[in-house]
């Protein structure tokens, strides 16, 4: 009764749940809002996208594709094989140890009896199977673990919802292994399977009793170790004849034979059957609440990374239909098992360490744009972490092709990145050869040059130009920059005639502000500000002529890199406005 | 000889034909390239930004070769440089050492600054040598006209990369001249693609890519072979987006050194990758291959020529 409303609940809590989890595959979504990308893509209208994508592929060859992906991908799960074989044992291990379990032994009434006409829990391969299920599960279990800890020093980020989903697990198991070790020792259940299936004469019940005691770790109030040899034989006779049929030895059970050890001091304390009860009660609560925990976790992936390994197989990441670009997204964001595997194989991982910013690493970023998608993030402190941790990215897109969950990180952090840059902050890293990539990929154009032109704006406003200047300049009082090579310089201006940016303009000085020997010019006299307002810093090639051809050693592309970054400096320490 | 393979970013996602060519042709002359997967970006993105985040990731890099206790090979001239210029500066401050180390130590890494940095062409120019690669030719290119780029990075700032005469480099030039190609003389040979403006100032970076394809047209290529992999993705997949150029026979195709290399020691051209190249099309092939002759008698006609002329 009890467990009937229980069930109820946790089956309420799990559906309640997934609808929630699957109606954001059809309403959220990430891209930037300006009017180009503007278009009417309504619950219904993704909806229906997705259903016609689904038709599309069932009624053509893509359906082998499907087929395939099924076994390799979702079965044998090749993705995780090929990155790591520790990886693919762990989840190997709980995946086919918990579906079993969940199909033999908590489906074991449904599946098991009409799949085997004479399953009994209590026979063997059956008592066997459930313990070996649970420990398989358990080693998993353990490997993943211990695969969270060692890798730790290589950025692996671990949260509380991390943790809790493997003790979960962990928990199913173990309670279920003491509930079936409580069982085992448990004197008033072996007396009711006594009184239910034999009729024994007093004789036969005492030798019965000592050999369950012997041999199946029964812990009796009358009977105790040790026994005499032949009373063990009789009792093994009796065995043979009144329980053998039903009940295998419990050594079968050997997991749970060895938990008994565990549970006989809470038998001896609470009473047997109290006991039982117990760890029934912490089997099935533990389970129940998994249940109803489920869509709500990251163990929602059971559900959402398959639909996401056979869209990857299906589709190849290239979605034309705009709203199926968006639901992929977010089945992408919700397959997502935070295991990491990205955030180690990130190219960018050393600049994490340089930049201390968590989002730099694509497993995090992933988990705030699950905010983000949901329109529930509104810090800007964050918001402008995220924007620069989108932008510090190599575009080596090993995150796409190492996540186990096959989602398209790519293009969720092309699509996040130009939407954060659209309603954000003037991003500064944008001024770095992180853009390179990005102007040759050619995606969002408009929305790269309107970004863009925002932090130009912001580097012209910050500093002092030349072309303000209303008083003659006069002598700093000191210089910042590093390297003082510029000391050297005397005005041959060797450098501005052999730089291929000035030579690109037809007046050199209003599009670059200050011309390279001017720059070490003002250097010299201190104005270290003129030197970084100039834009001649900014459409330095870097291609290292001037500093190869200076008679004097003056290191002019080196002057113009550490500029750039005090530059920078200065605008990130000023605050962006 | 085995060397740490450093790719970087670009290569494995965008230029895989350049990793694969490179290896095929060092294969050859018993150099084995290892895949390293430990490997991180060479930091060189970052420059702009910050010095720091600039130097650590080709710290971290030097440190897992040197665990490995093998020399890195690299391809793209910018990872060359930046891990030049990061040994180079560690050199010199052995407190930027310490304090970057000090990120290191917690995935027991260290660097301790006895990995070598080489460029591939160093090591075919030095290790194998010019003679050893005519030794193994089985073709040899007759009247096909290349413009080479060099690419600011391997050549500029030299106390940096020191790998070859920043004003008159011979190496890239030398090889070369083992396939039969002819090496034309041009106006930005040694000069700037644009790339490191690109995403930054479109305009200005897409202007010195121009220049570089109209001076190499003008001065008669059939292809152009750049020397990084960021002239290469200008030259080959920016080239296609440029506007107004639409049209693919105007294009100057790409063809990479180990690419031309490849041929003339016999290397499939499917393993050298020469149709991923996406400036080049089937009628290309035909071509560079109809170019193809026997290495031997090129040389018998070198002397004769050289008789004749005394």
């Amino acid at each position: 009764m009890n467990f009937n409303i229980l069930l109820g609940l946790s089956v309420i809590v799990c559906l309640i749940g997934l609808f929630f989890r699957l109606s954001i595959w059809f309403s959220q979504g990430i891209r930037p809002s300006t009017p180009s990308h503007k278009s009417n893509l309504n619950v219904g209208s993704r909806m229906s996208a997705a259903i016609q994508g689904v038709f599309g592929v069932i009624f053509s060859s893509r359906i082998l594709l499907v087929l395939k992906s099924i076994f390799v991908d979702l079965l044998f799960q090749k993705r995780i094989f090929d990155k790591s074989s520790l990886r693919w044992t762990a989840h190997t291990l709980i995946f086919v140890g918990f579906v079993l379990l969940f199909f033999m032994h908590a489906l074991g009434t449904t599946v098991s009896d009409s799949l085997f006409n004479d399953y009994q829990p209590t026979l063997n391969p059956f008592l066997f199977l459930r313990n070996l299920f649970g420990v398989m599960v358990l080693a998993g279990v353990g490997i993943a673990v211990f695969r969270r800890i060692s890798l730790k020093p290589q950025r692996m980020k671990t949260y509380a919802t991390d943790w809790a989903a493997l003790v979960f697990v962990g928990v199913i198991i173990l309670s279920g292994m003491l509930l079936e070790g409580s069982k085992i020792s448990s004197f008033s259940i072996y007396e009711d399977m006594v009184e239910e299936y034999a009729s024994l004469d007093e004789e036969e019940a005492r030798a019965l009793e000592a050999f369950w005691v012997q041999e199946n770790g029964v812990v009796s109030p009358n009977a105790a170790k040790p026994f005499d040899a032949e009373l063990i034989e009789q009792g093994r006779e009796v065995n043979s004849d009144s329980c053998i049929d039903c009940h295998a030895s419990n050594r079968a059970a050997f997991a749970s034979f060895a938990m008994a050890k565990i549970t006989r001091p809470f038998s001896a304390v609470l009473g047997d059957s109290a006991s039982v009860t117990l760890f029934w009660y912490l089997h099935i609560l533990a389970c129940l609440s998994f249940l109803a925990w489920l869509p709500f976790s990251k163990m929602f992936h059971i559900l959402a990374a398959p639909v996401s390994l056979i869209i990857k197989r299906v589709t190849g990441d290239e979605l034309k239909e705009p709203a199926n670009v968006l639901n992929s997204q977010m089945i992408g964001l919700s397959a997502c098992t935070h295991c990491g595997s990205c955030s180690i194989e990130c190219s960018s991982g050393m600049f994490y360490e340089t930049f201390q910013n968590d989002f730099i690493l694509p497993s995090e970023k992933v988990q705030y744009l699950k905010k983000f998608a949901a329109n529930k993030e509104h810090d800007p402190a964050i918001i402008k972490r995220m924007q620069q941790g989108l932008y510090v990215c190599t575009s080596c897109d090993r995150c796409t092709t190492v996540c186990p969950s096959g989602i398209n990180l790519k293009e969720l952090f092309v699509s996040s990145r130009y939407s954060l840059l659209d309603a954000g902050d003037p991003e500064t890293t944008m001024l770095s050869h992180f853009s390179f990539p990005l102007a040759l990929a050619q995606n969002f154009v408009d929305d790269h040059v309107k970004a863009l032109k925002k932090v130009t704006d912001l580097f012209k406003n910050n500093f002092q130009h030349l072309t303000d200047l209303t008083s003659p300049i006069t002598l700093g009082k000191s210089t910042t920059v590093v390297n003082n090579s510029y000391k050297g310089c005397f005005s041959c201006q060797r450098c501005t005639n052999i730089c291929p940016v000035v030579r690109s303009y037809e007046d050199p000085t209003e599009a670059l502000g200050l011309l390279p020997h001017q720059i070490m010019f003002s250097l010299g006299i201190g104005n270290v500000d003129l030197a970084m307002g100039a834009q001649m810093i900014w459409s330095c090639s870097t291609c290292y002529l001037c500093q190869e051809h200076c008679p004097n050693q003056v290191e002019l592309c080196d002057i113009f890199y550490s500029l750039k970054n005090d530059a920078i400096n200065k605008i990130e320490a000023g605050g962006s406005s | 000889m085995k060397y740490a393979f450093f790719q970087g970013c670009n290569i494995p996602i965008r230029i895989q034909q350049y990793a694969t060519s490179t290896e095929a042709v060092l294969n050859k002359f018993g150099i084995e390239l290892i895949e390293v997967p430990d490997f991180n970006c060479c930091g060189y993105p970052a420059r702009n930004v910050d010095e720091k985040a600039y130097l650590l990731p080709s710290v971290r890099n030097m440190a897992i070769a040197e665990k490995m206790g093998r020399d890195i090979l690299v391809i793209c001239n910018c990872c060359f440089a930046s891990l030049q210029k990061a040994k180079n500066t560690l050199t010199k401050d052995s407190k930027l050492k310490d304090e970057l180390n000090s990120f290191l130590v917690k995935e027991g890494l260290q660097y301790k600054g006895c990995v070598q940095i080489k460029h591939y062409l160093t090591v075919l120019y030095e290790e194998i040598g010019t003679e050893q690669i005519r030794k193994q030719l089985v073709n040899r290119f007759k009247d096909l006209n290349i413009s080479v780029i060099h690419g600011c990075h391997i050549l500029r700032p030299r106390e940096i990369t020191t790998f070859d005469d920043s004003f008159v480099p011979k190496i890239t030039e030398e090889l070369l001249d083992t396939t039969g190609v002819t090496s034309l003389d041009w106006r930005g040979k040694l000069e700037c693609c644009g790339a490191a403006l690109a995403g930054i100032n479109d305009e200005l970076s897409r202007k010195l890519l121009k220049e570089k394809i109209t001076g190499a047209q003008t001065a008669g290529a059939d292809f152009i072979t750049p020397i990084c992999s960021y002239c290469h993705l200008q030259f080959d997949t920016t080239q296609r987006n440029l506007d107004g150029d639409k049209s693919s026979d105007k294009l100057l195709p790409v063809l990479l050194y180990p690419q031309l290399l490849g041929l003339c020691l016999g290397i499939d051209e499917q393993r050298l990758g020469i149709e991923q190249n996406s400036t080049i099309n089937a009628d290309d092939v035909q071509r560079i291959k109809s170019l193809l002759g026997p290495p031997v008698e090129e040389k018998k006609k070198r002397k004769k020529k050289a008789a004749t002329a005394a």
